[in-house]
């Protein structure tokens, strides 16, 4: 239950426990403080009365001289009106005003309580430094004191009371106020669906402590909307890729089907067909491979790697193809690599085949490679604007819109295989362009 | 040779089987696991094409039974998904191959040729030869109606593929596997390019063609009727 209570009500509580306890304090030191003060006051005035009564009674020794005393006694006791006075001497009570009741014997003051009523108690000799002299048990009546500090205590706990609620109120106002902006982050957060992924925290109205917070909540916002702005555009994409080949096989067959036609234009058809179909097997098969790689599926087999003769052996597969378009491939560096070979090869097929692509006539395409391990692959070529650099790597993504329509041989998933390649072998893929030239770099772990 | 093809789609496996009688195998079709197995203990078959998802028993109940027969068939095996463990597991279980759906046609019959093959050794060839087209392995040099032609080496390794697949349409990936060791699809056109090149050599300044497209199938190299 505890662990449920808002973090308001929680603060609200702690303050009020805070306050009782300090004004819980307070009033228990400034009891003590007044009651001290009482008891010196007390032992004051029994002291003067004391004195005024050992000089009443001076050299009095025994019941006879005590008698002829009396009178001036009693006019010294009437002018104290809450004083009790009794005098014992040898086991017998010369006087006892006091009520019958036991005193202490011990000298010095005493507190004690009779019949609803307290005492202060001071016993004394008559005559000091005397063994055998009369003894004087003075008691002072001090039923108001007792009053004040009873009054005393009741306000006392009161206050800690009133103060305590006081103080929970207060808190609980000042907690929640306190406590708004992580209210309005609550808001926001539960405002955040599908549609709203672009909202965000205002971070600059936070305070510190919760700046961090709201941060690192907009940055996964922003994480947040990105994927989902992907994951839109591949569905999208998927479509679109789709609807260009399938539109053309629905018409395609349609048409051929309407009316009868020489066996030529049947088969012409079909092989027309079986292109698309070819495209879209290939589109469904790289959409299968990048899923595999989403689901972590792709584990790439640890083998040692000589990275020279596998970009030796991609060089000389693309050799035909680049002599055809008039660029020179070159191979710089070796490196070792413990990796997956055939992931690697088509990882790096697509590299190769997407330079070729963009690199003019007498151009060229250069594979480099250092040990630790970085191969690059760079080719000549107008280079690619600085925005679109971390866009090449999406699904579907075309440098070239011109591209985009018609089923073209390409789908644009190359780059996108080759980066999940790379991830699965814990590397990293990126881009760099400049005028003139592009570069792709591939950085992999070393070899454990 | 006699294909046992398990297969619980019925369109999948009516093309099937008619595409690879024609291609002159004899094949038997059954669409449920149970019967399979019992055909392919049973029966005296060639290599077995086996699908995974089954009725009564899936394909790798099937040929745990056939390998536990003792029985040494060469299995295809055919899967809609192409999750690791699924290709871990039935090549642990003694699978020879596996095709992944969507497949062409022309790469399954590639790789039942290729499974076929691989049992019967083939003599020692010194020479491949058709028409007047003569490939010598030893000397490693090509002739043509007694014209000496100038390959390179990976042009000499197409040839020799080709030869030696001759009347078999050969796919673009299993010519990059065989030729250039590059085991995925590939949408280059590095075949069609190597290709070209193979054709100015071998028979450009020939009447007879002997390299032939196959629209959108492959390349087959034979003497042609029409």
């Amino acid at each position: 239950m505890i662990k449920r209570l808002s973090l308001a009500s929680r603060l609200a509580l702690l303050f009020a426990a805070c306050t009782a306890v300090v004004s819980l304090i307070a009033g228990v030191l400034f009891n003590r403080a007044s009651e001290a003060h009482f008891i010196e006051l007390d032992q004051q005035q029994l002291d003067s009365m004391l004195v005024a009564l050992r000089s009443t009674l001076q050299g009095v020794e025994s019941p006879a001289s005590f008698a002829q005393r009396q009178a001036q006694l009693r006019a010294e006791l009437s002018r104290q009106p809450d004083l009790t006075l009794r005098i014992s001497a040898a086991g017998q009570r010369w006087l006892d005003d006091a009520p019958s009741m036991t005193l202490p014997t011990t000298p010095g003051l005493h507190s004690l309580q009779n019949a609803g009523t307290d005492y202060r108690v001071y016993n004394a000799p008559l005559t000091p430094g005397q063994p055998d002299s009369p003894h004087l048990s003075l008691m002072l009546d001090i039923t108001h004191h007792q009053h004040f500090l009873q009054r005393m205590q009741r306000l006392i706990w009161l206050t800690v009371g009133l103060s305590a609620l006081a103080t929970a109120l207060l808190g609980a106002w000042a907690a929640r106020s306190g406590l708004r902006p992580l209210r309005r982050m609550g808001e926001v957060a539960a405002g955040v669906s599908a549609h709203s992924l672009t909202q965000r925290l205002p971070q600059q109205h936070m305070p510190v402590e919760l700046a961090e917070l709201a941060q690192a909540f907009n940055a996964m916002l922003e994480r947040l909307d990105d994927a989902f702005q992907r994951l839109s555009a591949f569905s999208a994409d998927i479509a679109h890729e789709l609807r260009t080949p399938l539109s053309n096989l629905l018409t395609q067959t349609q048409v051929i089907l309407t009316q009868p036609r020489p066996l030529e234009d049947y088969r012409e058809a079909l092989h027309s067909n079986l292109e698309e179909l070819q495209w879209m097997a290939q589109l469904v098969n790289d959409m299968l491979y990048l899923a595999k790689a989403d689901h972590g599926l792709l584990m790439p087999k640890r083998e040692p790697l000589s990275l020279a003769d596998e970009v030796d052996a991609l060089l000389e597969f693309f050799a035909l193809l680049a002599e055809d378009a008039q660029v020179s491939l070159v191979r710089e560096g070796s490196a070792h690599a413990s990796g997956d070979r055939g992931m690697l090869r088509r990882a790096l097929s697509n590299l190769l085949d997407n330079a070729l692509r963009f690199t003019p006539a007498g151009g060229e395409v250069r594979v480099r490679m250092v040990d630790g391990v970085t191969l690059t692959v760079e080719n000549t070529g107008e280079g690619i604007p600085a925005p679109l650099l971390p866009r090449l790597f999406d699904r579907f993504y075309r440098a070239d819109p011109s591209r985009h329509e018609g089923s073209s041989e390409h789908a644009g998933l190359g780059l996108a295989i080759t980066q999940s390649i790379v991830r699965a072998h814990g590397g990293r893929i990126y881009c760099e362009s400049g005028p003139g030239w592009t570069r792709f770099v591939i950085e992999l772990p070393e070899v454990i | 040779m006699k294909l046992l093809i398990v297969e619980d789609q019925p369109k999948t496996g009516h093309y099937l089987r008619q595409g690879l009688n024609e291609a002159g195998f004899t094949t038997e079709l059954v669409a449920d696991g149970t019967h399979g197995q019992h055909l392919a203990l049973t029966g005296d078959y060639d290599l077995l094409i086996l699908d995974v998802m089954l009725p009564g028993r899936d394909g790798w109940q099937i040929l745990q039974a056939v390998r536990s027969a003792g029985l040494d068939i060469p299995v295809l095996f055919l899967t809609a998904r192409d999750a690791v463990e699924d290709r871990v597991h039935g090549l642990e279980l003694g699978a020879d191959d596996y095709l992944v759906k969507p497949f062409a046609f022309s790469e399954l019959l590639a790789r039942v040729r290729s499974l076929l093959r691989r049992g019967s050794s083939a003599p020692q060839e010194t020479a491949l030869q058709l028409a007047d087209l003569r490939l010598d392995l030893i000397r490693r040099r090509v002739e043509r109606d007694g014209q000496r032609i100038d390959l390179t080496a990976k042009e000499f390794a197409l040839l020799e593929l080709l030869l030696r697949r001759q009347g078999e349409v050969l796919p673009k990936s299993l010519i990059a596997s065989q030729v250039w060791d590059m085991n995925f699809d590939s949408d280059t056109n590095i075949i069609e390019v190597a290709i070209r090149r193979l054709r100015l050599k071998v028979d450009d300044n020939f009447p007879t063609k002997l390299i032939h497209t196959v629209r959108g199938m492959g390349y087959v190299l034979e003497e042609h009727v029409n």
